[in-house]
């Protein structure tokens, strides 16, 4: 023990608040509430915050793009189909309207690619771009009504037996003093489609008679070209005239397919011949315009016994890019318009013209003039005045528009816009999904607390309902609603909620079943609160959190439903559908495939904003972070 | 144990009667369809359904079974009248049926008179192969990249794999789909953009499966890597991890040893439960990419309107996705002792 003394003094035993009251201080820190905080968490979650504006972002669109947008989705017009996506003029090379297509038959006669006969060759070259035609062209043996030259394959066909085949012309008349001639030039070629090149003989006959010809080359195989004067032959044989039918004869082979390939086959005639027509018609130096007359009444006709085809007929394919706005909305072909119709318009203040000065001088003034320009003017030759006018109108003025309109993602095969078409598809799946999830969040919610907060056989119950309700597959009770009640969108809502609403209500009974035995309840059940209070006051308010992410997450989920339904035929009908549109346009995939791709990318972005959005939620929501941050 | 195996089962057994029941009301309580097809044909058919159960078959005419089903051309002067039988009898014949005879009904207009159980097998072993090679593409890689992220919790790796994996998961599957049909099928022509057929030489078949396993296995990866990353992470921090290592385990020992260990304990029930669930194959994968499983016959009967055929799909669909449950739950039993589903306190 220290001898060290201690002394208290009688004010080290003051009181140090006796005479001050206490009470309770205001907190200096501003009060939050649940939802303030989450909202506070939730912002600082950055990937969340972008999903959500995204999310926004689409909404927004979703609403405002088929209100304000006036391109029909409604009647189908076949006319403004496949248009491609434009956003700036033509010929700026991107994004413009334009669609480029590669190794296309060539029209060499209109000088314009072989597409469907719907459109006129004038309107296909007004829209065209920019066209490359193969420099060489490619050889084919299949027969196309714009091929040109190659040889008459005359062959001998299995499935006729193999017999001997014939290529025989229509009746010519000849007479010896006509100097009628036949020149006839032949391939070659040997081992094509590995048959055999044949024994043929060339004759030209004269009756009905076996004996009646004039043998031209008797049965060889010697395919140098023949000249033979047919007028001479007639002299030796004694004939001052004959009709006789130039014939071809390929000799059969049990071994192999034999064939011959002619070149051409020239008939001329001298200054006496009346026939010069006739004969320029029945010979052909061009195998392929041969081959395909198919008119069994013209001069110009072989018939044949075995089979006729063509080898190495030549054929352009070409590459070009096409303004298909051009095309559809372009001129219109040019109709031919009397002068008193131009006088009318001039009188009722439509156009000026002036017939002296020519088409230059069309000035175009009200909207209801049928033509926009003027393309020629024919004079009468006696008067000296303006007989009529050629013009044409543009064709978007057809189907009601002020000037030529601009799809900025293109048109579909009913000819609607893309882009209004899909967001009135999102509209609808949007409500959809929120209806559903407002429903099923309310009905979920009412199901979870009754079955969670009083537990036992109520409980046991409702979760072997729940159990069988939600083994069957989602995609079964959706089929069988729709059989039994169509598909229209009430039937959607309905098969929907009875599918959506198990993952509610097990979740809010996960929840009551955790706080339903907490202190804070029992505290407040001791002091007399009803069961309704306890419910709604003390246990939901916790719980919410996670029972509002679930129903957020179950609109990407409606979304994901309505399109999936669609794929199977069983898509929404009488509202846009977004799933509906994607899967008549999945069969475009492989020409258009803008159709696909834009729906596509907005589902996705929807889906993927919806996640992180989601995300986000559940941990702003989560209580277990409240005030780790 | 044991009887809580036997509990579970006999429950989903009971489960599936239940819905299946119902499915096969409401199924026979939609409108009739004729089968189509001549005369011979559908005497066969509507003879077939009498020695069912499903119709009457009468020598003359009455009213009191509703409207006339089919009149079969007289023969010998006299013809059979057929009529529908009420849908509870129908219920009950169908049962006996199936208990006797295992007899599911014969298909109507989509291959007329040719017994649904002939057109499932002739379609099932397509989506089961399907699914099964997809399983053993997305289980050790989706596996893989969750671990790797994990390893590299935090880093760029991490970062890059699980945005990839947030986006990917988010993707439907028909976008998917159209991109890989689109990209692989049209555009670099490497790939069949149909399923080929079943003459087609060797090479041309294999490369008919890659498309549809690349998406049938792109979201089960995306899911795998997901899961596996998260309980990765958490086994992690565990403080039996952190004793591992203060024991002198190196970290390579240690992750392979204990971690990776119990984070599969959770997994594995997953991936079994998967195994199953897929075996019903993907509906709009099969429609799109035209392979003859048992998700194309769902859309081809729909179409069809042939509802027997279309019950007996839905059925197997059912089926797999109750079991895929039951298995689910009791392989956490099996594989970890300390969960006990539906043990008394």
């Amino acid at each position: 023990m220290s001898d060290k003394q201690i002394e208290f003094k009688s004010n080290d035993f003051d009181l140090v608040q006796e005479n001050i009251r206490i009470t309770d201080k205001k907190l200096d820190s501003k009060p939050t509430t649940f939802f303030k905080d989450a909202l506070r968490r939730f912002r600082k979650n950055k990937s969340s915050v972008v999903g959500a504006i995204i999310l926004a972002v689409l909404t927004t669109l979703a609403i405002f793009v088929p209100l304000l947008s006036t391109s029909n989705i409604t009647d189908v017009r076949s006319q403004e189909k496949f248009l491609a996506p434009k956003l700036f003029e033509a010929g700026t090379g991107f994004w413009d309207g334009t669609r480029k297509y590669t190794h296309v038959t060539y029209d060499p006669i209109n000088q314009v690619p072989a597409v469907s006969d719907k459109y006129s060759a004038k309107s296909l070259q007004n829209a065209i771009v920019s066209i490359t035609v193969d420099e060489t062209p490619s050889l084919e043996d299949n027969n196309s009504a714009y091929s040109t030259g190659g040889v008459v394959m005359l062959e001998t066909d299995a499935e006729l037996d193999n017999k001997d085949v014939y290529l025989t012309s229509k009746p010519v008349s000849f007479t010896d003093k006509g100097k009628y001639t036949v020149d006839i030039i032949f391939s070659d070629e040997a081992n094509v489609y590995d048959h055999q090149l044949g024994e043929y003989c060339v004759y030209l006959q004269t009756g009905e008679k076996e004996d009646d010809r004039i043998m031209i080359r008797d049965f060889s195989t010697d395919y140098s070209p023949i000249s033979f004067d047919i007028s001479g032959a007639l002299k030796e044989k004694g004939l001052s005239s004959a009709n006789a039918r130039l014939v071809f004869e390929v000799r059969s082979s049990a071994s192999s397919l034999q064939y011959i390939l002619i070149e051409s086959v020239v008939l001329s005639g001298g200054e006496r011949a009346k026939n010069l027509d006739v004969l320029a018609e029945v010979s052909f130096t061009d195998a392929a315009s041969m081959i395909n007359n198919a008119d069994l009444n013209s001069m110009a006709y072989w018939s044949c016994s075995g089979r006729k085809g063509i080898h190495n007929a030549e054929i352009y394919y070409c590459d070009y890019v096409i303004d298909t706005y051009k095309l559809a909305y372009g001129d219109a072909d040019p109709v031919t318009y009397s002068k008193t119709d131009l006088d009318n318009w001039i009188k009722n203040g439509y156009c000026t013209y002036d017939p002296q000065i020519g088409p230059e001088s069309f000035v175009r003034l009200t909207d209801d003039c049928p033509i926009d320009h003027v393309e020629s003017q024919t004079i009468n030759n006696k008067t000296k005045k303006l007989a009529s006018i050629t013009g044409s109108g543009y064709k978007y003025r057809q189907f009601g528009y002020k000037e030529m309109p601009k799809f900025l993602l293109g048109t579909d095969a009913s000819g609607f816009d893309l882009i209004k078409r899909s967001f009135a598809g999102l509209r609808t799946s949007l409500i959809l999904g929120i209806c559903t999830a407002a429903f099923c969040f309310l009905f979920g919610l009412v199901w979870g607390a009754i079955s969670g907060y009083f537990g036992g056989n109520v409980d046991l119950l409702m979760e072997r309902f729940c159990e069988i309700l939600s083994g069957v597959p989602w995609i079964v009770i959706m089929t069988l609603c729709i059989l039994h009640l169509g598909n229209n969108f009430l039937t959607f809502f309905l098969a929907l909620c009875m599918t959506g609403w198990m993952s509610t209500a097990a979740r809010t009974r996960t929840q009551f079943y955790r706080f339903k035995g907490r202190e804070y309840v029992l505290a407040s059940r001791t002091l007399g609160s009803s069961d309704i209070r306890l419910i709604f006051k003390h246990i939901l308010p916790n719980s919410m959190g996670t029972i509002i992410t679930s129903s957020v997450l179950m609109i990407p989920s409606v979304i994901f439903s309505e399109a999936t339904l669609a794929y199977l035929n069983l898509g929404l009908q009488g509202q846009q559908s977004f799933g509906v549109m994607m899967s008549t346009n999945q069969q475009y995939l492989s020409i258009y495939p803008n159709l696909v791709i834009f729906p596509a990318v907005i589902i996705a972005l929807m889906m993927i904003s919806f996640n992180l959005f989601g995300n986000g939620l559940r941990d702003a929501f989560n209580p277990s972070l409240k005030g780790s941050d | 144990m044991g009887k809580y195996i036997l509990k579970r089962i006999c429950l989903a057994f009971i489960t599936t009667f239940i819905i299946l029941s119902l499915t096969f009301i409401l199924i026979k309580l939609l409108p009739f369809q004729r089968p189509i097809g001549g005369d011979a044909q559908q005497i066969a058919y509507f003879d077939k359904q009498y020695n069912l159960g499903y119709v009457y078959r009468l020598d003359h005419e009455v009213d009191i079974y509703g409207s006339l089903l089919y009149k079969s051309p007289a023969d010998h002067g006299r013809s059979n009248y057929y009529y529908q039988v009420p849908v509870l009898v129908q219920y009950g014949n169908w049962l006996r049926n199936i208990v006797t005879k295992w007899d599911w009904g014969y298909s109507k207009t989509f291959q007329p008179n040719v017994s649904a159980s002939v057109i499932i097998q002739s379609r099932i072993w397509y989506s089961i192969r399907l699914n099964i090679i997809s399983v053993i593409f997305s289980v050790p890689l989706g596996i893989l990249l969750g671990i790797w992220a994990a390893l590299k919790k935090n880093s760029m790796t991490d970062a890059t794999i699980s945005t990839m994996v947030m986006v990917f998961i988010a993707i439907p599957s028909f976008v998917l789909i159209s991109f890989a049909l689109r990209i692989f099928a049209y555009d670099l022509n490497w790939l069949p953009s149909t399923w080929p057929v079943d003459t087609a030489p060797l090479a041309t078949r294999v490369k008919g499966y890659i498309i549809p396993v690349f998406c049938l296995s792109f979201g089960s990866v995306c899911y795998y890597c997901r899961y596996t990353r998260a309980e990765l992470c958490e086994v992690m921090e565990s403080e039996y991890l952190l004793l591992a290592r203060t024991k002198g385990l190196t970290r390579r020992q240690a992750i392979v040893r204990h971690a990776l260990k119990n984070a599969m304990v959770p997994i594995f029930p997953v991936i079994l439960s998967e195994f199953i669930g897929i075996l019903g194959g993907s509906m709009i994968l099969e429609s799109l990419y035209g392979i003859p499983g048992i998700g194309k016959l769902f859309v081809l009967s729909l179409n069809y309107k042939d509802y027997d055929i279309l019950f007996v799909d839905m059925a197997i669909f059912t089926t797999i996705s109750l079991l895929a449950g039951v298995v689910l739950d009791l392989s956490y039993g099996f594989i970890d002792p300390r969960i006990r589903m539906g043990a008394k306190k």
